[in-house]
């Protein structure tokens, strides 16, 4: 029985729920007709069970009347009868089946013999019960009862079928419900699954993304350094083209001294202009040592008026505006002429029809020091505000692709807070930009001014000890070292100049970081401990050496250099040495 | 109760009536032999006190006292009635001065005349008799008293004199009376 009805249950699970609760409402439905026959069965049993009694009881009851004939007594006891408003008739008969005495609760006649009542069917129920006299039957009693009027056993019933129809009704409402569900439930696991395959895929797509994100950037930064490499070129291209230009018509015979002075002239600047190129590229590689030097701020731009008239041209007037309360700054000096160069280009940029620039210092009072500004101020296009916020982006630039790195005003600002200051734009679109450096004042002495070309002659003069790999630079300093009184000897490598050091005194050395074999700084550590009072100056156009590990406090000389930085830095180097013999 | 008894009487006598056509067979035969199968049933409906009651397979003795209107009526009517295993056996008795009328259970007392009767049933007072008189004799009354009512014998009952003698009578012959004296 268990096992059949845990079978039921099974079966009942896998059916689908809303023909489930059609079968359980089906089964409730047949249970209440069930129960309604069922009740309707024991009315009807019970009835005639009463019926029987009420037979038995009218029976007993009237042995007398029918023992002494009494058919007035029977009549009256049937009489009695009427009481029970269910009966519908009472018949008694006598010993022979005649009848004697009963009514009709619908006032008709009865059958005269209880054979002839006997043969008809009644709509009641009907009971029938001998008169017992002395286990002899003296006489028989027969009623019918009525069943319960039809509307009020209807009413019973509807009670019922009602509460039926009603718990088949939840059933069903509830087995809808149950299907709705678990098709809900469905749709629900479907769509969260439909959901986790779109969210890994979205998972995907963002990785992908984000690796054509980081492909684009390094193209950009590839293109960037195209571009910076390519314009370089080209930049140096010229300039080397005005440099040899002017060399060829230097070693001309027979020309005039003031030709020969502007051809010079023309090498120097363009070599300036190519120093503070690599300067830039060096910059940009966060590469180049900075050599804070104590700079005349003013002077250093009066002396640059000459430089920045080339590099504009003609349809540019310049003015400056230098404040007397103009401080010193302590700053990496080519830099800060590339710098203001720079700012300088993107003025002419701004301004491809000409106009004006203006150059001024001012002096800024801050509680944490004093500042100098120094302005440059164009009258061009000016700059967006986007523009305006990016534009110290690196890489940024609104010019075409080969025309703008987006490096200068980047390379500026972090020269600018590399130095303790900071750089300024504000700008208006259509009437023009002021671009500002700020830079901390500086309380050290300025160095004596600087000396012109030619003027060049050292004050102190001394056997100098040259060590360089690069035949060219070799030569040209050799010559320039000459120029300036030295005797010079020459070494092409660090074990020569070991061993020249070796065999004769020198008052300096001055040597190249990058060399093979050995290099400046190795050299320069030997000879500390072979002659620690021997002066020593490096020279290099940049080292990762030096970046890396520094000078050990040796001074540096940049490359390209000039004969008058030359020579400062030799008389210093020879001044230092003599006081500490002294 | 005899005005509650009035209406169920004249609607049973209106019944009768009506079913005097339909059955004749239940239609009184005569006066006499009605009453003669009434009084040996009577004992049925009667109980006496124990004392009074017949021993084991005795018979119920029915008297007849005095005149004697039934003759071999009642003995066959007596014949047929056996109440509990106990048969019904008639005595007659030409007056109450006869000992064995001490053993009677029922008797039926018509005397010479309405003074007669009345002194054999003052007679019988002291013991534990059911009397039974007929109007038809005059005015004494037993205990069960005949009367014709509209053509039918019919009888009235002194219930409250045979409690005196300790005789109970049936409620269901009581329901037969047509008049029942408390
Ligand atoms: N003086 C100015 N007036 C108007 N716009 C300027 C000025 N200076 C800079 N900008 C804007 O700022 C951008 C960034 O300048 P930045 O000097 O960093 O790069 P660039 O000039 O575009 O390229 P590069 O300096 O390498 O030639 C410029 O492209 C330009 O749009
Ligand atoms: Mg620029």
């Amino acid at each position: 029985m268990r096992a059949l009805l845990a079978r039921a249950a099974a079966w009942l699970r896998n059916l689908p729920a809303a023909a489930a609760a059609g079968l359980v409402a089906l089964i409730v439905v047949a249970a209440g007709t069930a129960i309604i026959l069922q009740s309707e069965a024991s009315y009807r049993a019970q009835k005639s069970e009463e019926a029987q009694v009420q037979a038995d009881i009218l029976a007993s009851s009237i042995v007398a009347a029918i023992d002494f004939g009494d058919a007035a007594a029977a009549q009256e006891a049937a009489d009695a009868m009427r009481v029970n408003r269910q009966l519908r008739g009472v018949a008694i008969y006598d010993r022979s089946g005649t009848r004697i005495a009963g009514y009709r609760r619908d006032g008709l006649g009865q059958r005269p013999t209880l054979a002839e009542a006997r043969s008809v069917t009644s709509p009641g129920i009907v009971a029938e019960a001998p008169v017992m006299k002395d286990r002899k039957r003296i006489g028989t009693v027969r009623l019918a009862v009525d069943r319960q009027p039809l509307d009020t056993r209807f009413g019973r019933y509807a009670v019922i079928a009602l509460l039926v129809l009603m718990a088949a009704f939840v059933v069903g409402v509830l087995g809808v419900a149950q299907a709705m569900l678990r098709r809900a439930n469905r749709e629900l696991e479907l769509r969260a699954t439909a959901l986790g395959e779109a969210n890994s895929e979205l998972t995907h797509q963002i990785a992908e993304r984000a690796k054509a994100e980081d492909q684009l950037r390094q193209a950009q930064k590839m293109q960037a350094l195209g571009q910076l490499t390519g314009g370089i070129a080209h930049d140096f291209n010229n300039l080397l083209t005005v440099i040899q230009g002017s060399a060829d018509m230097l070693t001309r015979p027979g020309l005039k001294a003031e030709r020969r002075q502007r051809f010079a002239e023309a090498i120097v600047q363009a070599a300036a202009r190519a120093a503070a190129l690599t300067g830039q590229l060096l910059a940009f590689a966060r590469r180049q040592p900075l050599q804070p030097e104590v700079i005349d701020v003013n002077a250093m731009i009066a002396g640059m008026i000459d430089l920045l008239d080339r590099t504009l041209g003609e349809r540019f007037t310049i003015r400056t505006d230098l404040s007397h309360e103009a401080c010193a700054v302590e700053a990496d000096r080519a830099q800060l002429a590339s710098a203001v160069l720079n700012i300088a280009v993107n003025a002419r940029d701004a301004m491809p029809d000409g106009g004006s620039l203006a150059i001024a210092t001012e002096r800024v009072h801050h509680e944490e020091g004093d500042q100098i500004a120094i302005c440059v101020t164009d009258t061009g296009a000016g700059m967006d505000e986007e523009t305006q916020t990016r534009a110290l982006e690196p890489f940024f630039t609104t010019k075409g692709a080969g025309k703008g790195t987006g490096l200068g005003l980047s390379q500026v600002y972090g020269f600018a807070t590399q130095s303790g200051g900071d750089l300024k734009i504000v700008s208006t679109p259509g009437e023009g930009t002021t671009v500002t450096i700020l830079l901390p004042c500086s309380d050290a002495p300025l160095p004596a001014p600087e000396t012109g070309p030619g003027e060049a002659r050292a004050a102190q003069i001394g056997a100098v000890l040259l060590v360089e790999d690069n035949e060219e630079v070799g030569e040209f300093a050799e010559a320039m070292l000459r120029e300036l009184g030295h005797s010079v000897t020459w070494a092409r490598s660090a074990a020569e100049a070991l061993q020249a050091v070796a065999e004769r005194p020198f008052d300096v050395v001055l040597s190249d970081v990058v060399m093979p074999m050995m290099s400046g700084i190795e050299l320069a550590d030997q000879l500390r401990l072979l002659q620690p009072d021997l002066p020593l100056v490096l020279t290099t156009g940049y080292s990762d050496e030096i970046a890396r590990s520094g000078t050990g406090g040796r001074p540096v000389l940049l490359k390209p250099y000039r004969i008058e930085t030359l020579a400062a830095v030799l008389d210093e180097a020879l001044m230092g040495a003599k006081a500490e013999a002294e | 109760m005899a005005p509650r008894r009035l209406l169920p009487a004249l609607l049973g006598a209106l019944a009768t009536a009506t079913m005097a056509a339909a059955a004749p067979a239940f239609a009184q035969a005569s006066e006499q032999a009605v009453k003669a199968a009434f009084v040996p049933k009577f004992a049925r409906y009667v109980g006496w006190p124990p004392a009074a009651q017949p021993g084991a397979g005795q018979p119920y003795y029915l008297c007849v006292i005095g005149r004697d209107p039934f003759g071999a009526l009642i003995d066959r009517a007596a014949a047929s009635e056996v109440i509990d295993g106990h048969p019904v056996a008639v005595r007659r008795f030409a007056s109450i001065d006869f000992e064995a009328v001490a053993g009677c259970h029922l008797a039926f007392i018509a005397g010479a005349n309405d003074a007669a009767t009345a002194q054999m049933v003052e007679g019988l007072k002291r013991q534990a008799v059911l009397t039974i008189t007929d109007a038809r004799n005059g005015h004494a009354r037993g205990m069960i008293h005949f009367a014709v009512v509209a053509g039918r014998v019919r009888f009235s009952i002194d219930q409250g004199t045979a409690a005196g003698r300790g005789i109970t009578i049936s409620s269901r012959l009581l329901a037969l009376a047509v008049e029942v004296k408390p």
